[in-house]
């Protein structure tokens, strides 16, 4: 039997600046299906969204929707076709009600007068139709994380959309809020709405999606049927075999140096839950995990940025303070996840960010020593090569890898015992990320115990001398012998046990 | 592209001793034999000195991307409380010394109320110091019974406002000392370098160990400290003390400060600029009153230069600033997020 096709998208190509991100990929929807779309980080899945969605023109290919060839060249243009999106980043607006946000930009009115009631009824028909449970008069502030992803959704329905695209919804969704979209999402397909489902958890797709496409590296790898095929197998589609085995971690193993940190039962309610490990002196402790697991809240709560419940933080063998000033006084050091919003001051210039953390070598009294202040700023400019070379320069106006170098450099010049390290290249090119692993290599070389978050595979293989795999607020698996492959973690990052050896 | 920016640094170095070149040169020409002389210039820098000591203060918790629109009720205050005291005294000299102690006191006080709202309850600068502006006029007028009361002894105290030292009036060595510390404070102390890295991102700030709220409370209290003690002089210079004494203030302060280029969001600005702002603010009011303009026209002239001022500095910020580029750029970054997670 041949279903109808919604959506068909032929060979899509597109660059940036002579990069090419989508080779040639193809993607069709069936009318009333859930399709998965699966991929690594920088496989192209939001590349490919954004081209369906109108954000950018595609550089070659078609698109064929309700069999017709389309040039979608705007959002609009793709809202006129039925395409919705529901973004992670919220596009309502906080201080209107359910109804408001609904009809924002297609009020009904008569004469200039707003016909309330008119439109208040086609939202509630709207809700009943679809067997949603929302107050339409709430004030959109006043809900929570899903229930505003619900108004998205009714946003989308009330367009008319045939195709709903959501791009990792339960990112932020509890397992009971989980559930709910999982029942939408069923209804939606029962009424003869597509869904394009993007997200990292497999288990979420396994069970939702009836066919899946799966990209790699710019290219369409595999369409995959329901039922046809387990995830050990799609995790191998991901990540492509030849690639994984030729980026395999280093021989993972425990170290024998002393202990310097060590987590017994730390518990903080809703975001991670008894979690355990012990950080030794010299070694890079890799923490792998899906978005979500937990792993940047534990990291905060040693560095005393966040509070925790329960458990205890010991560092050389004494409880940890739960101060950020005081941690940092005993050697602690923190590369937060959001570089330009948590890393640095842009507008201040490399030297002056550096000062940040370094008052205590710097001033005297409170009165700042402006000889000492330019020697760090010089130091950190050439000990990381940071470009341009002036240590005048303010951070906001560095690329991605310098401004990381600078972030660095406010911890290097100090006695650093721990580093913890949160998606240290995001968003940065190869050549300086490179650079950044050796700058890590180089100070656990130096005794320092590192502590790397990051969701990017081949970064986290390729650094960690051990590595640990989060999992919903647990320690769910550790690493410490032999190699691994990107497969060893996916897996147990997504709840999967060894089957095979 | 360093280079670039280096000149478009330079440009904008010399882009504010510029535009007063170019008021005085006007002035001169219009009022050739009264402007340029030392006499008018010491004029100039007597009417600036009281606000031009608020500046001084103000501009810490401007530059922490909040505001404090109390000041003018505050010097009004500090005055009231220097000339009760001095009264209640019997114009001793302890009565002067006490009277400035207690002045200050209430001007830091109020501030440190400033700050700890501000930092712990997250309520916006503007809507704390506004309500508060209207509480401490109020309390300036119970003080004062709403009377102006006169107060013309001793000499200790109607010399700080009044009097002159080398034929120079004695509040522009008070404004002087003020600038050169206030300088000193925000460029070359711990606490200065943390007033901006706060203004210019408190997050960061708190994660590299700064106790933002710390700096909060510190700043608010710098700028009730500078208003007290203009309050203070003003009251010596008028040798009384009236509600009404410093209404209006904050708006001359506030011009000052954005005027000479300090972004109301915060992390950027500088005092030298905010002096000019105040020293450009008080020439184009003097020579309006050389020139025999009515005084009812000076505040539509002062709004016009101020507009023009601010847009200059606002669309040379954003042509140099490449926003629109920054902009995008940072929509990109959280793209990029977002197909990282």
């Amino acid at each position: 039997m041949e279903a109808e096709k919604l959506l068909v998208m032929q060979n899509i190509q597109k660059s940036f600046n002579d990069v090419q991100v989508l080779k040639s990929v193809d993607l069709d929807i069936n009318v009333g299906e859930v399709h998965a779309l699966m991929g690594e980080n920088g496989a192209g899945k939001s590349t490919l969204i954004k081209i369906l969605t109108g954000v950018y023109p595609k550089d070659g290919g078609k698109i064929i929707y309700l069999g017709k060839e389309r040039e979608i060249n705007s959002r609009k243009d793709a809202a006129n076709l039925g395409i919705g999106v529901i973004y992670q980043d919220f596009s309502l607006i906080p201080t209107l009600s359910v109804v408001q946000n609904i009809m924002l930009g297609k009020e009904k009115n008569k004469f200039g007068f707003l016909e309330s009631k008119k439109m208040e009824q086609h939202v509630i028909n709207l809700i009943k139709e679809y067997g949603f449970d929302i107050n339409p008069h709430a004030i959109v502030e006043t809900l929570s994380i899903a229930k505003r992803q619900t108004v998205e959704i009714l946003k989308a329905l009330c367009e008319e959309s045939s195709l709903i695209i959501m791009d990792e919804p339960t990112a932020s969704l509890s397992a009971k809020e989980s559930e709910s979209l999982f029942e939408i999402i069923n209804r939606l397909r029962d009424k003869g709405v597509s869904i394009l489902y993007i997200s990292h958890r497999l288990e979420e797709v396994f069970r939702l999606a009836d066919r899946l496409t799966v990209l790699r590296d710019g290219r369409k790898e595999a369409v995959v049927e329901k039922g046809e095929i387990n995830p050990p197998d799609v995790i191998r589609l991901m990540i492509g075999k030849q690639l994984s085995e030729a980026t395999a971690s280093n021989a993972l193993k425990k170290s024998t140096n002393e202990v310097v940190l060590k987590l017994e039962n730390l518990c903080k309610k809703g975001l991670f839950n008894n979690v355990s490990f012990e950080v030794h002196k010299g070694e890079i402790l890799g923490i792998g995990g899906l978005v979500g697991a937990g792993r940047t809240e534990v990291l905060r709560c040693i560095y005393g940025a966040d509070p925790y419940d329960s458990g205890n933080i010991v560092f050389e063998g004494e409880p940890l303070p739960n101060v950020v000033n005081k941690t940092i006084q005993k050697g602690f050091g923190l590369i937060p996840e959001d570089r330009r919003n948590q890393g640095f001051v842009p507008l201040l210039s490399i030297e002056k960010n550096i000062v940040l953390t370094n008052f205590d070598k710097t001033s005297k009294n409170g009165v700042m020593n402006a000889k000492k202040e330019k020697k760090l700023g010089q130091e950190a400019v050439k000990d990381l090569d940071i470009r341009p070379n002036n240590p005048l320069i303010p951070v906001g106006n560095l690329s991605g890898g310098n401004q990381q170098k600078a972030v660095l450099g406010k911890w290097l010049c100090r006695d650093l015992k721990v580093l913890l390290i949160d998606e240290p290249t995001a968003g940065i090119d190869i050549g300086a990320k490179d650079e950044i692993y050796k700058i890590i290599e180089n100070l656990a070389k130096d005794g320092v115990a590192v502590i790397l978050v990051s969701s990017d595979l081949q970064e986290l293989l390729r650094v960690s001398t051990r590595i640990v795999v989060m999992r919903k607020g647990k320690v769910f698996k550790e690493f410490a012998s032999g190699r691994i492959t990107q497969e060893d973690i996916l897996m147990a990052a997504s709840g999967i046990q060894e089957k095979e050896a | 592209m360093v280079k670039r920016e280096n000149k478009k640094k330079l440009n904008a170095n010399f882009q504010k001793p510029l535009i007063l070149l170019i008021v005085i040169i006007i002035l001169t020409i219009l009022q050739p034999s009264v402007f340029l002389t030392i006499d008018n210039f010491k004029g100039i820098m007597l009417s600036i000195s009281i606000y031009g000591i608020m500046v001084c203060g103000t501009i810490f918790p401007i530059l922490l991307g909040g505001i404090d629109l109390s000041v003018g009720a505050t010097a009004a205050v500090s005055g009231a409380c220097v000339v009760l005291t001095i009264i209640r005294f019997n114009y001793s000299t302890t009565g002067v010394i006490l009277g400035i102690l207690v002045g200050l006191a209430v001007g830091v006080g109020t501030g440190v109320i400033h700050g700890m709202i501000v930092a712990n309850f997250k309520v916006p600068a503007f809507l704390i110091t506004l309500a508060t502006q209207n509480i401490i006029y109020g309390i300036a007028q119970l003080l004062t019974n709403n009377q102006v009361i006169s107060c013309m002894k001793p000499k200790l105290f109607t010399f700080l406002g009044g009097g002159r030292l080398l034929g120079v009036p004695f509040s522009i060595y008070i404004l002087i000392i003020i600038v050169i510390t206030s300088y000193f404070v925000l460029n070359h102390t711990r606490l200065g370098r943390n007033i901006y890295a706060v203004g210019g991102n408190s997050e960061a700030s708190d994660l590299s160990g700064i106790n933002s709220k710390k700096i909060q409370l510190i700043a608010y209290a710098i700028s009730g400290f500078t208003a007290a003690l203009a309050g203070i002089v003003l009251a010596s210079m008028n040798q009384q003390a009236i509600a009404k004494a410093a209404q209006g203030y904050e708006n001359d302060v506030l011009t000052a400060i954005v005027v000479g280029g300090t972004s109301l969001m915060g992390g950027e600005g500088s005092l030298l600029g905010a002096v000019w702002g105040a020293l450009l603010v008080g020439m184009i009011g003097n020579g309006l009153r050389l020139m025999g303009i009515p005084s009812t026209y000076h505040g539509v002239v002062k709004g016009i230069v101020i507009i023009i001022a601010v847009s200059a500095d606002a669309y040379t910020r954003y042509k140099n600033s490449g926003l629109s580029k920054g902009k995008s750029t940072k929509r990109f970054a959280r793209r990029a997020n977002v197909e990282n997670n």
